[in-house]
C-alpha cells in the first residue's frame, strides 16, 4: 500500500500520455454482448502484427448503445473519432486505411455533438 | 496542422445523394489544387432529417440542406478561405452535456491512475483539507442537486439531517439496486466510472459523519460489481479509502452489499433490510433513515448518479453547477432511451432541455421512419407516459409531475403507433404485482385486483365500470400503502386513462385494439385470393387450427385458435388478416 | 433429496469463517452458495443454519423473498429472456412462446433432459440490443423468432 497526499495526486499519470496514439474499445456490458471482446483482441493482435505505436485499451460506455460494438481511435495528423458496429471487418480497414493509410474510414464514424 | 476532412451525411429519409456530393466536392478540391482533403461519408452525425449535411471538422461548422450545385461554393469559401456559409449553417443543434458522464468512454474504469489524472479525488482533498462538514454541506446547498433516484428531494437536506442526528456510527449507502426495466443509467457509470461513485460516497461520509459506506449493487450486474471491486481495492491501495484518507485524520471503509432480485429494495427502508440480512419489506417512515437507518444508526442513501454528480461539483464549484439547469432543477440528467426509437442509448442533457429534442434531436426520432411516436414513458414502473402533444415541455421535475409522470430514475421509453397503451400499463402493473413484497394490503391486494380488470379489458370483455373501478382502487393504493412501490405502482395506468383513454374505450366499446398488440381481440383469417396453397400456415399452426385441401382452400378454426399469430408471420403472401 | 447430514462440507466452514462477525452477512453468503452448487441445496442450508446459529426458517425466509436465489438445481444452460420494457416492446414475449413452444418448458422450469432452463428476466441492461436473450450469460442481442432454433441447437449440438 501506499499512501498518496493530495499533492501526489496532481502528480499521477493517465494510462495514455498526451499525444499517445490510441484505440479505446467500449467494454461494458452491452459493449461486450456485441462482440467488443473479439474488436478488442484484434485489434491488439494486428497493431502488434503491423508493428505499430499504438495503445489499445478498454473503457465504458459510449452512449450510442444502438451503435455498438463503439471504437474510439487517435493517430497523429487525424481528429479522434468514433467508430460504431464495428466487427472484425471493419476493425481490419480501420488498421489499414486509418492508422497505417491515415485515411478516415467510411459508413462509420458516428459523430454526435456532446459538451462536456 | 490536421488536414481538412469533411464529414457527409445523407439525413433525409429518401434516398441517399451523399456519394454523388462527395465526389462532386473531391473534384472541385482537386481542381482547386487541395489535394489533401478528405470527404468521408459517416454513419451519424446527430442530425436528423436535414437533407445531406456536412462537417468541416478543422472548423467545426456544420451545413445542412447542401446541394451538388454548393460544393464549389463551400470549397472555395469555407475550405480555401475559412469562411463560413451563412445560408447553409445548421441552426442551435440540440447537445448532450456530460457531466455525470464526463469520464465514461473515456478512461479505462479499471485503472485508477486514469481517473486521478482527469481530477479524480481532487475533490476528497479539497473537502478533507480545505473545508468543515459544514462547509461541504453549505456548497452542496448552493448547488442545488437533488436526488437522481426519481423523488428528487434536496441532497444536502438528507446530508445535514444525518449529520445532525446522534449515533456513534453512520453509514453512507449507495443505492445502486437499479431494477426499472429499461432502464441502465447507473450500470453505465458503475462499469465505466467507477471512481466518481466512491468518491461522492467518501466526501458524502466526511459530511455526515460516517466512516463507513455500502455499495448495494444488483446481483444481475456481474461486470459492474466486478468493476467497483477492483476500484475499491486500487482506492484502498492508494490510501484513498480505509484509515487517514491521504494523510488526513478522517477514515472511511467501503463494502459491496449484493441485491438478489427485489425491485422493492430500491426503496430505502426495504434496502437497509435487504443489507442488513433480511427480507427486504419496507418499515413505515418515519422515522427516516437519516435519523434512524441500518442497524437503526443514521444513514443516509444516495442514488449512484447523485453520487457521481458531487466530485465535479466541489472540483468546479457549486456556482457554476448551478448555472446548469432550470430554477429548480440543477444540472444535468441521464437518460436511457429505448423503445421505438432509431437511436437507443445513454443521453445527458441539461435539465430544462425539451422532450422533443431529446428523442428527435438527439436520439434521431422513430425506429421505423414512417411510424408515429405517440408518447414516452419516463420513470419506469412508477412513472407515466407523455403524449406527443406535451414534448415541448422541458424535462426538470416539476415538469414532469405536473404532467403526470415523474423524473424517476431515467429510463426514457419511446413508443410508436405499433404499441398499444393499454397493454403498456398492463406490462408495468404486471411488474408492480410481482415485485410487490406483499407487507400491506393495499399494494397486494389492489395491484392484483386492477390487474385483473386490465387483463379483462384487453381480453375484449371489459364494461365501462371498469374504468370507474380502476380510478378507485388506484386512489387506495396511492393513499394508503406503505411504500413509494405501491403508492406509485397504479401510475402508468392512471396516465395512461388520462391522456389515452380513447385507446381502453375502443378495447371495452368497439373490442379493438389499434396496434393489434392485444392478441386475444385479433382473428386471424385466410384472405382465399391471395393464398397459393403453399401449406406453410398449416404446418406451423401450433395447435392444428388450420385445416382445408388444396383444392377448397384452407380454413382457421376460430375455435382452436391460439392467437399465436404465427401463420401470420410465415406466410410469404400476406394472404393472412389479422384485424 | 432432504438429507439431514450433520457433518459440514469445507467449503461451507471457510465461507462461514470469512463473513463471521460481519453484520447482515446472510445475504453475501447465499449468493457465494448459489454460485458455487448453481442452486442453494436444502442440506447446505441446513449446514449453514447450525454453523452461523441462524434458524432455518430465517435462511428459508430470505431465499424465498429474492427471485436471485434458487432452490432447485439448475439445468445445464439456463436460458434468460429479458422481459424489461424496452425487449417488451421490440417483442421479446415473442422469444418466450417460442421456447417455450420448443422446449416445452414453462417459466421457471427445467427441459426433461435436464438441458434447458428458462428464466424470464428484469433488464439485462442491454436495453440497444432488444430484445435480448442470454444463454448461461452468453447474450444474444436483436433476436427474431426464427432465430430461436439456432441458437438453442448449438447448444444442443454441443452436448
Amino acid at each position: 500500500m501506499v499512501q498518496l497526499t493530495r499533492d501526489d495526486l496532481k502528480k499521477v499519470q493517465p494510462k495514455i500520455k498526451a499525444g499517445q496514439q490510441y484505440v479505446k474499445v467500449g467494454m461494458s456490458t452491452c459493449g461486450i454482448a456485441a462482440g467488443a471482446q473479439e474488436v478488442f483482441e484484434l485489434f491488439t493482435k494486428e497493431i502488434k502484427q503491423h508493428d505499430l505505436n499504438v495503445v489499445v485499451t478498454k473503457t465504458g460506455c459510449l452512449g450510442m448503445c444502438h451503435a455498438e460494438p463503439l471504437v474510439e481511435v487517435s493517430v497523429e495528423g487525424l481528429p479522434s473519432v468514433i467508430y460504431g458496429r464495428v466487427n472484425g471487418e471493419v476493425a481490419h480497414r480501420i488498421i489499414e486505411e486509418h492508422v497505417c493509410g491515415k485515411r478516415l474510414v467510411n459508413d462509420h464514424i458516428f459523430d454526435l455533438p456532446i459538451r462536456r | 496542422m490536421e488536414k481538412p476532412i469533411i464529414f457527409i451525411k445523407d439525413t433525409s429519409l429518401t434516398g441517399d445523394s451523399s456519394r454523388e456530393i462527395q465526389t462532386q466536392l473531391l473534384k472541385v478540391a482537386r481542381e482547386k489544387g487541395i489535394e489533401d482533403l478528405q470527404v468521408i461519408r459517416v454513419a451519424d452525425l446527430g442530425i436528423y432529417d436535414k437533407g445531406v449535411a456536412l462537417k468541416i471538422c478543422s472548423l467545426d461548422i456544420i451545413y445542412v440542406n447542401v446541394k451538388l450545385s454548393d460544393a464549389e461554393k463551400i470549397i472555395q469559401t469555407t475550405i480555401k478561405e475559412g469562411t463560413p456559409i451563412e445560408d447553409l449553417l445548421l441552426e442551435n443543434q440540440a447537445m448532450q452535456t456530460r457531466i455525470v458522464l464526463r469520464n465514461c468512454g473515456i478512461v479505462d474504469p479499471e485503472s485508477i491512475d486514469d481517473y486521478i489524472s482527469r481530477s479524480g479525488y481532487a475533490s476528497v482533498g479539497k473537502c478533507l483539507f480545505d473545508m468543515t462538514p459544514e462547509t461541504v454541506i453549505e456548497e452542496m446547498k448552493k448547488s442545488g442537486l437533488r436526488g437522481r433516484g426519481g423523488a428528487g428531494f434536496p441532497t444536502w437536506m438528507k446530508w445535514n439531517l444525518a449529520r445532525g442526528s446522534f449515533g456513534d456510527e453512520k453509514y453512507v449507502i449507495c443505492n445502486a439496486d437499479e431494477g426499472d426495466p429499461g432502464a441502465y443509467m447507473d450500470r453505465s457509470v458503475l462499469e465505466g466510472d467507477p471512481h466518481s461513485v466512491i468518491e461522492g460516497m467518501i466526501i458524502a461520509g466526511y459530511a455526515i459523519g460516517a466512516s463507513k459506506g455500502f455499495a448495494y449493487i444488483r446481483a444481475e450486474y456481474p461486470l459492474a460489481i466486478e468493476r467497483v471491486q477492483k476500484a475499491i481495492d486500487q482506492a484502498y491501495e492508494k490510501g484513498l479509502l480505509g484509515k487517514d484518507i491521504l494523510g488526513s485524520k478522517f477514515s472511511f471503509d467501503l463494502e459491496i452489499r449484493l441485491g438478489a432480485g427485489a425491485f422493492v429494495c430500491g426503496e430505502e427502508t426495504a434496502l437497509i433490510a435487504s443489507i442488513e440480512g433480511k427480507r427486504g419489506t419496507p418499515k413505515p417512515r418515519p422515522p427516516y433513515p437519516s435519523d434512524r437507518g441500518l442497524w437503526d444508526k443514521p444513514t443516509i442513501i444516495n442514488n449512484v448518479e447523485t453520487l457521481a454528480n458531487i466530485a465535479v461539483i466541489f472540483q468546479k464549484g457549486a456556482e457554476w453547477f448551478a448555472t446548469i439547469g432550470t430554477d429548480k432543477s440543477k444540472g444535468t440528467k441521464v437518460f436511457a432511451v429505448t423503445g421505438k426509437v432509431k437511436n437507443s442509448g445513454l443521453v445527458e442533457i441539461a435539465m430544462g432541455t425539451p422532450l422533443r429534442d431529446i428523442v428527435f434531436q438527439i436520439s434521431g426520432g422513430c425506429f421505423v421512419p414512417e411510424n408515429k411516436m405517440i408518447a414516452v414513458q419516463t420513470g419506469g414502473p412508477s412513472g407515466g407516459v407523455i403524449p406527443e402533444k406535451n414534448f415541448d415541455t422541458p424535462v426538470s421535475y416539476e415538469h414532469l409531475i405536473e404532467l403526470g409522470s415523474i423524473m424517476g430514475s431515467g429510463g426514457m421509453i419511446v413508443m410508436d403507433e405499433d404499441d398499444c397503451l393499454v397493454d403498456i400499463s398492463k406490462f408495468y402493473l404486471k411488474f408492480c404485482v410481482d415485485e410487490s413484497c406483499g407487507k400491506c394490503a393495499p399494494c397486494r391486494i389492489g395491484g392484483y385486483q386492477m390487474l385483473a380488470i386490465l387483463e379483462k379489458i384487453t381480453a375484449g370483455k371489459g364494461t365501462l365500470e371498469d374504468i370507474t373501478s380502476i380510478k378507485r382502487i388506484a386512489q387506495g393504493m396511492q393513499k394508503a400503502s406503505l411504500c413509494a412501490l405501491g403508492q406509485t405502482a397504479p401510475n402508468p395506468v392512471m396516465s395512461t386513462l388520462r391522456y389515452f383513454e380513447s385507446e381502453y374505450l375502443d378495447h371495452i366499446e368497439k373490442k379493438k385494439c389499434r396496434a393489434g398488440k392485444c392478441t386475444k381481440l385479433l382473428k386471424f383469417t385466410i384472405v382465399p385470393e391471395k393464398c397459393k396453397k403453399c401449406r406453410l400456415c398449416v404446418t406451423n399452426c401450433p395447435v392444428n387450427a388450420i385445416s382445408g385441401d388444396r383444392e377448397k382452400g384452407y380454413t382457421i378454426d376460430q375455435e382452436k385458435c391460439i392467437k399465436c399469430g404465427r401463420c401470420f408471420d410465415v406466410c410469404k403472401f400476406e394472404a393472412i388478416a389479422r384485424a | 433429496m432432504c438429507s439431514t447430514s450433520t457433518t459440514t462440507s469445507p467449503e461451507i466452514s471457510t465461507l462461514v469463517e470469512k463473513w463471521r462477525g460481519k453484520k447482515g452477512s446472510l445475504i453475501m453468503v447465499l449468493h457465494e452458495l448459489q454460485n458455487h452448487y448453481g442452486y442453494v441445496p436444502r442440506d447446505v442450508s441446513l449446514q449453514l443454519s447450525q454453523q452461523l446459529d441462524i434458524p432455518l426458517a430465517r435462511i428459508y425466509e430470505v431465499i424465498t423473498f429474492y427471485n436471485y436465489f434458487k432452490l432447485d438445481p439448475p439445468g445445464k444452460y439456463t436460458i434468460a429472456i429479458c422481459l424489461g420494457t424496452a425487449c417488451y416492446l421490440k417483442g421479446a414475449p415473442d422469444l418466450v412462446d417460442e421456447v417455450k413452444n420448443l422446449l416445452d418448458i414453462g417459466e421457471g422450469q427445467t427441459s426433461k433432459d435436464g438441458l434447458f432452463h428458462l428464466d424470464v428476466v428484469r433488464c439485462l441492461g442491454c436495453c440497444g440490443l432488444a430484445p435480448v436473450l442470454s444463454v448461461n450469460g452468453q447474450i444474444y442481442g436483436k433476436v427474431k423468432r426464427s432465430e430461436v432454433m439456432g441458437i438453442l441447437s448449438k447448444y444442443k449440438k454441443e452436448d
